[in-house]
């Protein structure tokens, strides 16, 4: 493998305390050294460059049944791209393109948020296909029957633990999500809304319930990625309430909320439709273990895909174009596929895109805050770049809060706040502080001994924006895959697991359920390293608890 | 690796031919020949064991009915290639991984990609591509439908085990089994005829599926305009206003005899739209078994379209009625299609206008002669590989059980296309 010299560039690298200092960097056999014996095969000049770690994305729909879904319901979309190499739309672009524009802006990781463990070796398949990019991801909970009867019956938190590490394994995740917690399972049984408190009719369980118990099954397991949470009442105009009740159900535990800008609608004013973001980001700013990724809306087409079949059912009939699937899925979880175009003459959609910036912008540490738009749902990945823009460009912002075509100026706060991201604070919130909150020890920094994954943008383009869109260098695993903004080799990225220990005999009890109901035996359910590698296409790599396991 | 004098013991092993791809069969590989000791429909066991026969373990590699040497066949292969203008790659029976090899020879030759029953399987994608659909998978059906109704005339035959592991099973953890009601509609003579076991949860309706639509248009409007007797009809209209979640069942590849098949699917889905306003209801269509599933899936994640797609240099194009596979064969607007039948036997139609290679299972039939035939291992036998059941959301993995009489079709395709 050849070694890489990156000289005299202007390094951020949050992990390390680093802001913007004049540094050079060495990458021998894929890792940061601190070194080179000798002259490096490639040098690269970084005189007029910014360096960073490479990012990563912490929540983005790029792998498994929905997205495939997706994919071949809008088809009309996909000769619309100007991609000369693969015509798929942006908002569902096939796997070749998933890689090739993720590396293309610097992206290095990402990570699917919503992989059914009934599905997990199609999710793993198609994301093997994805070039470049590591990949993860974390597994539905928390509308499986047999979690469901588990809590009903009062079973002890350490037999629950015990699932929650077998599912890990057996799916090969990296972390553990609750979409609507057992709202998708209600659905099933007719049930049409679920609120925090309201017990299920056919496991007389709540949400908070759920949420509390998975939330202690990862702490205590030691899974660094806290407990994903997709709350309950998505899109609900006052649900910002159920989002802090949801919050609160973690008993102080760490949790991740996702896509909270979807959760932070007040029911205020003529509209009966209000920004909650104040009073969502000033909990974010005073609880500790909490932390969040935003779910920024853009304008234009796009398609929404869920696990929370219960609440795109409900959404069904604002689709655009009128056409969607919604899917219950072997007693694990369920899925919907709406596709949706999110408008500016739309006082909703205008409000929508105006809370998710006010959330960005309220919330104080960067470090608690992570930089999505919950692709496809909010947009497409591919607008990061416009979305750091806004964030760090004060008049770009309200340049285009002006030019809506709907006035929403008295519904938000927008206008009044004058933050503007730093580099830094970018950085650390697609960077170091994503690493820290997925575990990867060898990710998002610059240390000696890291993964040599680097971008490198030209600091010589004026927008921001452009020099976002179009790193001209970046280093996958110590291999320069773009340079001078041009993709070179194609490589493949390793799938990041989690594996806490449990006890064996958990298996037994699940071998005579699934025997008994399901229509596939446990053996052929979970997914061996062994298959990962020579099977799926993707090797593992395993990742550490954060302790060992709270008995 | 084992070796072939080795005796060996498999469980839970899944079937790759049928879309419901079991997963429960138990056999012995002694003196590397298949026993399937599980308790199974004959039909299902002698998919596995007729691999043991002489005859399918010493087929060789051919060009026009003569045998010859695999390195004579693969640069014969390769001539045919470089002179063929336009080339067709046509999956005719393939798991998750041939299907990728496929996507990637295509490419590498500037072909077409079709698969074989893409007629069939586009009826289906058709629905939610241009409106709502609802739809379930086999757990759920078998754990939380209470009242199912399957459109056959021969389900059985296709899916042996379908009513025993699925709609009619021994448990179902939210409804009771014993209560479930399952309406099995068709020609009753020949439904009966092919069920093993007596079952009073069962009911036959003799129908004539072709008139699907008009059953579907008298239970919404709530009054028999078909050929089913009134009492009939008024008790099964009643438990599906009763049931708490329905599941209607269907085999494209029976609809598709219908004038119009669309039209057909699009009733029943309108239909489980609507009772899905008060309650719970959800389709199932049955896919083919010939990979349909995989093919599907696997094309749809790699171009974003389940098939016919043409590679010109860096890209690639969907056109479902330019680049449909058998069209194109009988329009004599191709000059060479290579057939890849990695798990199925079934005949292969060939068209005598073009040149043909079919790399396939070594007892793949076909009408006329290829002017190459080139046996190929079996996923799920010979080698390792994935597969997805027929509801989409289940892809399950297929064991190398015996050790491989023939190379794997991906090895060969790599061969013939370097």
């Amino acid at each position: 493998m050849a070694t890489i010299h990156l000289r005299n560039g202007h390094v951020f690298d949050p992990a390390n305390r680093v802001y913007n200092k004049k540094k050079d960097l060495f990458i021998q056999d894929g890792k940061i050294v601190k070194s080179l014996k000798k002259k490096a095969d490639q040098i690269v000049n970084c005189t007029d460059k910014i360096i960073m770690p490479g990012a990563i994305d912490l929540h983005t729909h790029i792998g498994g049944g929905k997205v495939n879904i997706a994919r071949l319901m809008l088809q009309e979309f996909h000769n619309n791209s100007d991609r000369d190499y693969d015509l798929t739309a942006d908002f569902v672009p096939s796997t070749l393109k998933t890689g090739l524009q993720y590396i293309g802006m610097g992206y290095t990781s990402c990570f699917e948020p919503a992989l059914l463990p009934m599905n997990a070796r199609q999710a793993h398949s198609e994301m093997a296909d994805i070039p470049f990019v590591d990949k993860g991801g974390y597994a539905l909970l928390g509308n499986d029957d047999y979690l469901l009867a588990m809590i009903a019956k009062g079973a002890h938190q350490s037999e629950i633990n015990d699932y929650v590490a077998f599912i890990l394994k057996a799916s090969q995740c990296i972390g553990i999500k609750v979409v609507n917690a057992g709202g998708i399972n209600a659905f099933k049984f007719n049930q049409r809304a679920l609120d925090v408190d309201e017990q299920s009719i056919r496991y007389k369980v709540t949400p908070r319930k759920i949420v509390n118990v998975l939330a202690r099954a990862v702490y205590e397991l030691g899974v660094p990625h806290p407990l994903h949470v997709h709350c309950s009442n998505l899109g609900v105009p006052g649900n910002f309430k159920s989002t802090i009740e949801t919050i609160k159900a973690a008993e102080g535990l760490p949790i991740h909320i996702t896509h909270i800008q979807f959760h932070s609608y007040g029911d205020n004013g003529d509209r009966k439709f209000s920004s909650a973001s104040a009073e969502i980001t000033e909990y974010l700013n005073k609880v500790p273990n909490l932390t969040c990724d935003v779910g920024q809306i853009m304008f234009g087409q796009t398609v929404t895909m869920s696990g929370d079949s219960m609440r795109q059912y409900k959404n069904h009939k604002h689709a655009h174009p009128k056409k969607w699937l919604c899917m219950d899925i072997e007693c694990d979880a369920g899925c919907g596929v709406v596709p949706f175009k999110y408008k500016d003459q739309s006082f909703v959609n205008a409000l929508q895109w105006a809370i998710g910036l006010e959330t960005f912008l309220l919330a104080e540490d960067a470090e608690k805050i992570f930089l999505t738009t919950d692709h496809p749902n909010g947009g497409p990945f591919t607008s990061y770049p416009h979305l750091i823009k806004l964030l760090m460009d004060k008049t770009f912002r309200d340049d285009l809060l002006d030019r809506l075509a709907v006035d929403i100026k008295e519904h938000t706060i927008l206008k009044d706040i004058k933050r503007e991201y730093t580099l830094s604070e970018i950085a650390t919130m697609t960077r170091s502080a994503p690493a820290k909150i997925l575990g990867l020890k060898n990710k998002g920094s610059l240390s000696v001994g890291s993964d040599a994954d680097i971008t490198v943008y030209d600091k010589k383009l004026n927008d921001i924006e452009e020099m976002f869109a179009h790193p001209s260098h970046v280093i996958k695993d110590g291999i320069l895959v773009v340079k001078n903004s041009i993709v070179q080799d194609y490589i493949w990225g390793k799938t990041q697991v989690v594996k806490p220990e449990y006890d064996p005999s958990i298996e037994k009890k699940l071998d005579k359920h699934f025997k008994k109901f399901n229509t596939i035996g446990l053996s052929n359910f979970a997914i061996s390293n062994d298959e990962m590698s020579e099977v799926i296409g993707s090797d593992v790599n395993e990742n550490e608890c954060l302790r060992k396991r709270i008995s | 690796m084992p070796k072939i004098s080795d005796s060996i013991e498999y469980k839970d092993i899944v079937c790759p031919f049928c879309s419901l791809h079991c997963d429960d069969l138990e056999l012995d590989i002694i003196d590397n020949k298949i026993y399937v000791k599980s308790d199974i429909n004959e039909s299902c066991k002698d998919k596995f064991e007729r691999n043991n026969s002489t005859s399918i373990n010493t087929v060789s590699p051919k060009i026009n009915s003569k045998s010859q040497s695999f390195d004579t066949v693969v640069k014969h292969s390769k001539k045919l290639i470089n002179e063929s203008n336009e080339t067709l790659i046509f999956n005719s029976s393939a798991d998750v991984n041939i299907a990728r090899e496929l996507i990637v020879s295509t490419s590498k030759i500037n072909g077409i990609f079709d698969h074989i029953n893409s007629e069939t399987f586009l009826k289906n994608i058709d629905i939610y591509q241009r409106k709502g659909f609802m739809s379930t998978s086999l757990s759920e059906v078998k754990n939380k439908s209470d009242v199912i109704v399957l459109f056959s005339d021969n389900i059985l035959k296709n899916y042996p085990r379908l009513v025993e592991r699925v709609l009619a099973p021994d448990n179902s953890f939210s409804v009771k089994a014993n209560k479930k009601k399952i309406y099995i509609i068709g020609n009753k003579k020949n439904n009966i005829k092919q069920s093993f076991k007596k079952d009073g949860r069962i009911e036959y309706i003799d129908f004539n599926i072709r008139d699907t639509s008009m059953l579907i248009e008298s239970l919404k409007k709530k009054s028999n305009k078909t050929s089913i007797k009134d009492n009939i009809f008024n008790e099964f209209l009643q438990r599906i206003n009763n049931s708490k979640y329905l599941t209607i069942c269907w085999a494209t590849s029976e609809l598709i005899k219908n004038v119009n098949c669309y039209n057909t699917i699009s009733s029943i889905s309108e239909y489980v739209i609507s009772i899905n306003e008060k309650s719970r209801a959800a389709c199932l269509p049955l896919a083919g078994n010939d990979g349909d599933v995989s093919n599907i899936q696997t094309t749809g994640w790699l171009t974003g379209f389940p098939s016919r797609i043409k590679f010109t240099g860096n890209y690639f194009e969907y056109d479902r009625d330019l680049y449909h596979g058998n069209n194109l064969i009988e329009s004599n607007n191709i000059d060479l299609v290579i057939y890849v039948n990695g798990i199925s036997n079934k005949k292969l139609n060939l068209n005598k206008k073009n040149k043909n290679i079919i790399i396939g299972h070594p007892s793949t039939k076909y009408n006329i002669q290829p002017d190459i035939f080139i046996p190929c291992g079996i996923p799920g036998i010979d080698y390792k590989g994935l597969i997805f059941r027929t509801d989409n959301v289940v892809t399950l993995p297929l064991v190398d059980i015996k050790i491989p009489t023939y190379r794997s079709a991906q090895e060969i395709l790599r061969r013939i296309l370097n």
